[in-house]
């Protein structure tokens, strides 16, 4: 590993610096993942740009809506009273991110600019269709979190734009939220299948009137089973319509075999995390936890 | 290449060194310092035994530029005893023989300390939890869990 390393102290120093070294250059939030990729020879940029000295990005602000900066971390997540009722699945995909340590430094950014499809903050995040805030030397550009995600890796910013956010609204009060991991042991595991659910009833309690189900390490993204949400739309909580639900996720997914798992095996996780997390969603409402 | 000059507060001591950018923390600390309490293994931040507090939280040293700990508090393993008196926690791992090869022990430490601050009335549960992402080879885990409890607030004062 040999590079110039730059700590610029604004957002506009920080882009210009991104749009000078382009692809020769990489952007370091937690690193939790650069320094690791950097030491397997994958990327071996030129110009590392440390981003802590930029003020502002580390911060959860709530206006109506959630903006949580690139640098939040799992940690500042997990700890964020505003995430305990109906975010709790922000709360539930951070805390299951590797162990403490990782947690204290690795970023919300650097999760969603890394574009692993096994990215567990990401599946709540798209669950919530939050938007991607990215900038670069000619302005900033909003993109919704599912067309900022293209494959494995890869992601709609270009070559030295810097993600400097990731919004979304505040759920209403009759929505809840779950997010369902299933690894091979209890922690610091990378997700065989991992889903997260958004669910918002009527006010009687008897009818899905909008869902969201956005499922990880299944496909080449993290991705919307959209078929599963048309499968809840009007109809009543039930658990056979959950389990339904369930069916439409793990037809329309396109998990992979790999180390950790078979593609039939993450297909019955999907099946039976989805209605769980759909479960876990009503039982929420249900207590009034949020 | 590169040099960039650092200052480093460790264990409250300030250190003012000249290095590459591309050093890890853990490498500044063992080679440039000579703290070698710090371990280095899996080089991943798989395995915890590079684990430090920067700023009072667990970190993985090995997966940490120096650059970014600039300015900011860094404690090791060596710097918990006050004044020739063990920390709690370190006598609580010698009291409950939780030390075997003793590799994993001032990552399980740290990582224990910087939980108990935050969590003093944690039950095992929590406590082992907290140390997910220390591994221990030599199996120990009971003794080790046994040994932080211990050190956090005795159950009659919660």
């Amino acid at each position: 590993m040999s590079f110039e390393y730059h700590e610029p102290t604004s957002l506009a120093e920080a882009v210009a610096l991104g749009a000078r070294f382009g692809v020769d250059g990489r952007f370091l939030g937690g690193g939790t993942d650069l320094l690791i990729q950097m030491r397997r020879g994958k990327v071996a940029p030129r110009h590392v740009v440390s981003l802590h000295r930029v003020p502002g990005l580390d911060a959860i602000e709530q206006n109506g809506g959630i903006r949580l900066g690139a640098l939040v971390t799992h940690a500042a997540i997990e700890r964020c009273v505003a995430f305990r009722g109906g975010l709790r699945a922000l709360v539930e995909g951070a805390e299951v991110v590797g162990g403490h340590q990782i947690r204290n430094v690795g970023t919300v950014g650097g999760n969603i600019v890394n574009a692993s499809p096994a990215a567990d903050v990401v599946p709540v995040l798209l669950a919530l269709d939050a938007v991607v805030t990215c900038v670069g030397v000619d302005g900033e550009r909003l993109i919704p979190l599912e067309r900022f995600l293209v494959g494995p890796g890869q992601s709609a910013r270009r070559p030295g734009d810097l993600v400097t956010a990731v919004s979304f609204d505040t759920p209403t009060a009759r929505t809840a939220t779950a997010f369902l991991k299933a690894g091979r042991r209890r922690a610091m595991e990378i997700s065989v299948a991992c889903v997260a659910a958004r669910l918002t009833l009527d006010a009687a309690g008897e009818r899905c009137l909008d869902a969201r189900i956005a499922l990880g390490a299944v496909a080449p993204t993290t991705w919307r089973a959209r078929d599963a949400e048309r499968a809840l739309e009007g109809r009543a909580p039930t658990p056979a319509v959950f389990r339904e639900a369930g069916r439409a996720a793990a037809e329309g997914c396109r998990p992979i075999t790999d180390v950790r798992a078979s593609a039939g095996y993450r297909r019955l996780l999907v099946e039976t995390l989805v209605s769980r997390a759909l479960a876990r969603c009503v039982e929420r409402l249900r207590e009034g936890a949020r | 290449m590169s040099k960039m000059a650092l200052s480093l507060t460790i264990n409250g001591e300030r250190h003012d060194i000249i290095t590459e950018p591309h050093r890890t923390l853990l490498e500044v600390l063992r080679g440039d310092l000579g703290l070698t309490g710090t371990k280095e293994n899996c080089l991943e931040a798989e395995c915890g035994v590079c684990t430090v507090l920067l700023d009072g939280r667990a970190v993985n040293s090995c997966i940490l530029f120096a650059a970014q700990c600039q300015g900011r508090a860094v404690t090791t393993i060596e710097g918990l005893a006050r004044n020739g008196t063990l920390d709690p926690l370190q006598q609580a791992f010698i009291d409950h023989g939780a030390v075997q090869c003793g590799y994993c022990i001032p990552g399980m430490i740290l990582s224990a300390k910087a939980f108990l601050k935050e969590y003093p009335d944690a039950d095992e549960g929590q406590v082992r939890e907290a140390l997910a992402g220390n591994l221990c080879r030599c199996t120990g885990y009971q003794k080790i869990a046994d040994a932080v409890l211990a050190a956090a607030r005795p159950p009659a004062h919660r």
